[in-house]
């Protein structure tokens, strides 16, 4: 009993890394009605664009981590055009976008020599830009659908697995890590045999910083009404004249900027980068917010803690081979308890 | 209606990112065999042996170097004219630290590139899963890092170089013992890997030998990247030492968080072959610091041939060897000194050959088969000291 004090600030630090994880989920699926599978993965590059920014660049961490931010929204908003947003609207601009990404992913994996390959890359680049811009302005659109439920979904575990090869193309299979000593890690004392260390009470900070940012956000602000508006109903929001293709791409960024945040403040906690780090949070992540209720902000961040502290004490009092079990079972409780999530409104209500 | 679909949905993806987790199997060019499958009629040509490793997934660490190693001693040993006009002819495929892939690897070079010997796979999961393939094929696989139990008991074709943790903990435990005076320690490992549960195993035997007391005894998985919950456990009950069976990665893991949790850097990690990589330091920095672990070889030993090995590794690749560098350096001149010694490249003659090796001056140390095709040298006990391992004295 003694060790519970400990266990809970192990869990709490825990379930705030995967809050801010989980709310970019809830975020796009709140918006879309889209489980992005891909999520895991802007997380894992999330993790790398802070290594890069702190190894290659010269960084100090706290320049790295919006660094981190920028680079895994601006990667989520692509991701967004690539593989979700020509299946809504398919535009001449799609068309050039995907042309421009197969060149540049021929450029990356392929073995042509230097100086072809890099031509490919840069044409593949400006490519991906032409026609970011033209689909953009695309005022006609060559095909428009309501989406199919699944199609999205399955886009986006194909992007999951493009971009986990990428990264192991890039960064190696093997595990990287922050430097040594980037972060101080001698523990404060929090009371008697309770410690935190420097890195988790940051992950804490952060996680809460961004939490009360994205509530500002979603409650007060201009952008959060359109993205509420969308949420209900995309139709009505266009029709009232809301850039509804602006709104998504911020909506992607802001859910690619906090997983990002979560990738590489994990990374460093835990000291361990690597290509396949998204998948394991990302089940924890769909766990979290079903079980909060799908796109409920204040119903994820509460399930987040739930499962952070679930898995910590699962391991402490019953044994490390349950942990998934019992957030499964949790998962499986909530479903046959509450099917709308512990703070889901009917779905005939919500948003 | 629509959570319930969700729920169906996550089902589904859990399946598919399972399987789209795996990596695309780096594929080496085949040519047609030669010198296979010849009765024992001396030795000539090219002969083709496997080599198996992981060189993608979770034992990636390991797999990499033992390629390194083992292109190195066959380009030395075809360069030096070791086998006289027969040339070795090494054909590596990767497993992916998965059984499915070594099962696939061994399906390749035995049907395909009808290889007469095998050498790997990386992981001990692996071999217990392909090895029998090639036993049934009656083709020597000779395991440079297999270190779990029951790998050779599965027939008489299946030999390794690489010392059981049966042979290097009891020694690991006895030797530091005293000079540390640890009295109680807890043991960590991770319960769902052939190789850290058969550490463990032999870790809870030779500890009971030589009278230490287990306070706690706590589990994780492969993979795991969180350990505070049980290294919170074992920090309540101050044992003198942690007993770790753990692979490098989540032993780097495990020690930063042991000390991000306040554990002293006075209570000292304790394991097997899963650290014996310069990757440990490397990953762990100073929470490596005092890190003992037995091992089947020292980088500045002076074995036979060590000092060569080491420089001409270093060259190569410009980074240091390893333990599972050294073993499947020798792994691929055993394999030839049996040829050599049969004068044969037929897979009967060489397995007949390679279980008469006795004394065989190696960079493992005068190294020698036992009746049941286990490897007999003598092992280490070493110490990260300033983020390298020196010898333990």
């Amino acid at each position: 009993m003694e060790q519970l004090p400990q266990q809970l600030v192990n869990g709490i630090w825990q379930g705030a890394a995967l809050a801010l994880f989980a709310l970019g989920f809830a975020l796009v699926f709140g918006l879309l009605d889209v489980v992005n599978l891909a999520h895991g993965a802007t997380y894992m590059w999330g993790a790398f664009f802070g290594l890069v920014c702190v190894t290659r660049l010269g960084w100090p961490f706290w320049a790295a981590l919006p660094g981190a931010m920028v680079g895994a929204g601006l990667l989520a908003v692509l991701l967004e055009r690539l593989a979700f947003k020509p299946l809504r609207t398919l535009t001449t601009g799609s068309l050039i976008l995907w042309g421009g990404f197969l060149l540049l992913l021929l450029g990356l994996v392929g073995f042509h020599g230097g100086e072809f390959q890099a031509a490919l890359v840069g044409l593949g680049a400006v490519l991906m830009l032409l026609g970011l811009v033209q689909d953009y302005r695309a005022a006609r659109p060559l095909l428009q659908r309501s989406m199919p439920y699944l199609a999205p979904m399955i886009a986006s575990i194909g992007a999951s697995t493009i971009l986990i090869s990428l990264a192991r193309g890039q960064f190696g299979a093997q595990v990287s890590r922050f430097p040594p000593d980037l972060f101080p890690t001698t523990p404060y004392p929090l009371g008697q045999a309770v410690v935190i260390a420097p890195i988790q009470l940051l992950v804490l900070a952060v996680a809460l910083v961004l939490m009360i940012g994205l509530h500002l956000l979603i409650a007060r602000t201009r952008t959060g009404r359109a993205i509420r508006a969308i949420a209900w109903s995309e139709r009505t929001a266009r029709l009232l004249g809301i850039n509804a293709d602006l709104v998504i791409a911020q909506t992607f960024f802001v859910s690619g900027a906090l997983a990002g945040a979560a990738g590489a403040l994990l990374g460093l906690a835990f000291n361990r980068i690597e290509p396949t780090m998204g998948t394991q949070i990302e089940l924890a992540g769909l766990v979290v917010i079903v079980v909060g209720g799908m796109s409920s902000i204040g119903g994820t961040v509460v399930a987040a803690f739930l499962v952070g502290l679930l898995r910590v004490l699962g391991v402490a009092y019953v044994d490390s081979s349950f942990r998934d079990a019992l957030v499964f079972a949790l998962l499986i409780l909530v479903l046959l308890a509450r099917p709308q999530g512990l703070f889901g409104r009917a779905s005939s209500t919500r948003a | 209606m629509r959570v319930v679909g969700l729920s169906v949905l996550v089902a589904l993806s859990l399946a598919l990112s399972g399987c789209a987790s795996g990596a695309a199997p780096g594929a080496s060019p085949a040519g047609p065999a030669q010198g296979s499958g010849t009765a024992a009629g001396g030795l000539a040509g090219e002969v083709p042996v496997g080599a198996v490793w992981s060189l993608t997934g979770a034992a990636a660490v390991y797999g990499t170097v033992q390629k390194n190693a083992a292109d190195l001693a066959a380009n030395e040993i075809n360069r030096a004219g070791f086998l006289g006009s027969a040339k070795l002819k090494l054909i590596t495929e990767d497993d992916r630290s998965t059984r499915e892939g070594g099962i696939a690897a061994f399906e390749k070079l035995l049907n395909r590139d009808r290889v007469v010997a095998i050498l790997g796979p990386t992981l001990s999961n692996t071999a217990r899963a392909a090895d029998p393939m090639a036993q049934d094929k009656g083709v020597v696989v000779l395991g440079v890092s297999n270190t779990a139990d029951g790998i050779v008991e599965m027939g008489d074709f299946v030999f390794r170089d690489s010392l059981p943790e049966s042979d290097v903990q009891p020694n690991t435990i006895r030797k530091t013992k005293d000079k540390l005076g640890y009295r109680r320690v807890a043991v960590l490992y991770g319960d769902d890997d052939a190789f850290t549960k058969a550490g463990y195993d032999v870790f809870s035997k030779a500890l009971a030998d030589a009278g230490v007391e287990v306070v706690a005894t706590e589990t994780f998985k492969k993979g795991d990247t969180d350990f505070s919950a049980q290294l919170t456990k074992i920090r309540g009950l101050n044992p003198d030492a942690i007993v770790l069976s753990a692979l490098v990665e989540e032993a780097a893991g495990i020690m930063t968080q042991a000390r991000q949790l306040g554990i002293p850097p006075s209570v000292p990690f304790i394991g097997g072959n899963g650290f014996n990589s310069p990757k440990l330091a490397q990953l762990a920095g100073s929470a490596a610091e005092g890190a003992i672990s037995g091992a089947a070889w020292f980088i500045s030993d002076d074995t036979p041939g060590n000092a060569d090995f080491v420089k001409a590794y270093r060259d190569q690749y410009g980074a240091d060897p390893d333990q599972f560098a050294a073993q499947a350096y020798t792994g691929v001149y055993l394999l030839a000194t049996a040829m050599k010694n049969a004068n044969s490249s037929d897979p009967r003659a060489i397995r007949d050959a390679l279980a008469q090796l006795k004394d065989v001056p190696t960079v493992l140390g005068s190294f020698s088969f036992d009746a049941s095709r286990n490897p007999v040298h003598p092992p280490v006990v070493q110490i990260v000291q300033d983020g390298k391992f020196t010898l333990f004295k």
